[in-house]
């Protein structure tokens, strides 16, 4: 117990931050194959007997077209390499993380206040890049109402312009912000209906 | 237990006084006697101590930025899987069956049937409502931590029903932060 303990070496892949022998529960395991081959073949000795089939395969074909037609030869080898590189699949395991597709769009919304005063609710802005103070304040001078930044439920931002302007609105942003197009602007009419700009 | 775990998800980090530094040590030395040699280097008395706390009752012991224990409510420190695999004797070992490794992986708890099977290792000795760390048959490197629900006797006779919680796992939400910055 006098003697130190020294901290162990552990060899974490590079692709995927595991002990590399855990490779394969990992989020990508293909991946994480060529780090493996390079880094620590031993673990897995399939998988060098694996990449050294297909490279032998690759070869033999390569041979053969070259073979078959002297001609085309040219053709044949670019064709075989377009073969070689394998297209990385995005594979989507259930243990993983699925990416949640968050679609690039601006929701409006009429909320009433009062019997006859509402308020206009614009979300999605920043998707695009744009300042929500910047564009509230230029919402607010051009339909000479008060607008401001809030703070929805969730921690998204929404911009709040008073009175109803959701017809003007479309129109504003497509001409402020060209980088918005029409066709991701919806209105919410009694829950999502998807009435595009 | 960290399936999600960001540094938005903590609420607040204190450096902590010398006394409580103190407590914690001690409680971690009780709780390892295999990390004493160590503990001067691990935790030094002179460098500041920086504990988060999160939401669920959950507390981080940080030093320079790395986590280096947790604990739950007021329960036994335990060490972070990266301190563990670089001092792999310092906490009891029970062993998981192969098909039981992807489950742990997504944060399963451990089921006795996964311990009492052929590739499946139990220490008689582990008592219950202790920290352990979980193997799996034919790895080297720990694939958990966890908290025993039941004693190793009783995995073993009852087998049935969640024999460790799991706390802590490989490339969860704690895993992926190797530093807090």
């Amino acid at each position: 117990m006098a003697e130190k303990l020294e901290p162990a070496k552990v060899l974490y892949c590079g692709v995927c931050s595991l002990p590399a022998e855990y490779c394969e529960f990992g989020p990508d395991f293909g991946r994480c194959k060529p780090w493996l081959i390079d880094n620590a073949p031993d673990l897995y000795p399939d998988l060098l007997k694996e990449a050294n089939e297909k490279a032998t395969d690759n070869v033999s074909d390569k041979l053969q077209s070259v073979g078959i037609s002297s001609g085309g030869a040219d053709a044949a080898t670019s064709s075989s390499q377009t073969g070689t590189s394998k297209k990385e699949e995005v594979k989507r395991l259930p243990g993983g993380k699925l990416k949640k597709k968050e679609r690039q769009e601006v929701i409006i919304e009429k909320v009433v206040r009062n019997k006859r005063k509402c308020i206009t609710i614009v979300k999605g802005l920043e998707q695009f890049g744009i300042k929500l103070s910047d564009a509230s304040k230029k919402l607010g001078k051009k339909f000479a109402t008060g607008a401001s930044v809030v703070k929805g439920p969730t921690e998204k931002e929404q911009i709040d312009v008073q009175g109803d302007i959701i017809y003007d609105i479309v129109e504003f942003i497509t001409d402020t912000w060209p980088d918005v197009p029409e066709r991701s602007i919806f209105f919410i009419e009694d829950g999502k209906k998807v009435q595009a700009g | 237990m960290f399936k999600k775990f960001s540094l938005e998800e903590i609420s607040s980090q204190n450096q902590v006084k010398a006394s409580v530094q103190r407590r914690i040590r001690q409680s971690i030395q009780e709780e390892y006697p295999g990390l004493e040699t160590v503990l001067e280097d691990l935790l030094p008395k002179k460098s500041p101590l920086i504990v988060v706390k999160c939401p669920n009752h959950l507390t981080l012991v940080v030093v320079n930025n790395v986590p280096l224990f947790f604990c739950i409510r007021d329960g036994p420190y335990m060490p972070t899987l990266r301190l563990l695999h670089q001092y792999p004797n310092i906490m009891k070992r029970f062993q998981v069956d192969r098909g039981a490794i992807k489950f742990v992986f997504s944060g399963a708890n451990i089921m006795c049937p996964g311990l009492t099977s052929p590739g499946g290792v139990l220490d008689e000795e582990v008592e219950a409502e202790r920290p352990v760390a979980i193997y799996a048959e034919g790895k080297q490197h720990a694939l958990a931590i966890g908290f025993t629900k039941m004693s190793a006797k009783d995995i073993k006779s009852i087998n049935k029903g969640i024999g460790v919680d799991n706390m802590h796992y490989l490339n969860d939400g704690l895993w992926k932060m190797e530093r807090l910055d």
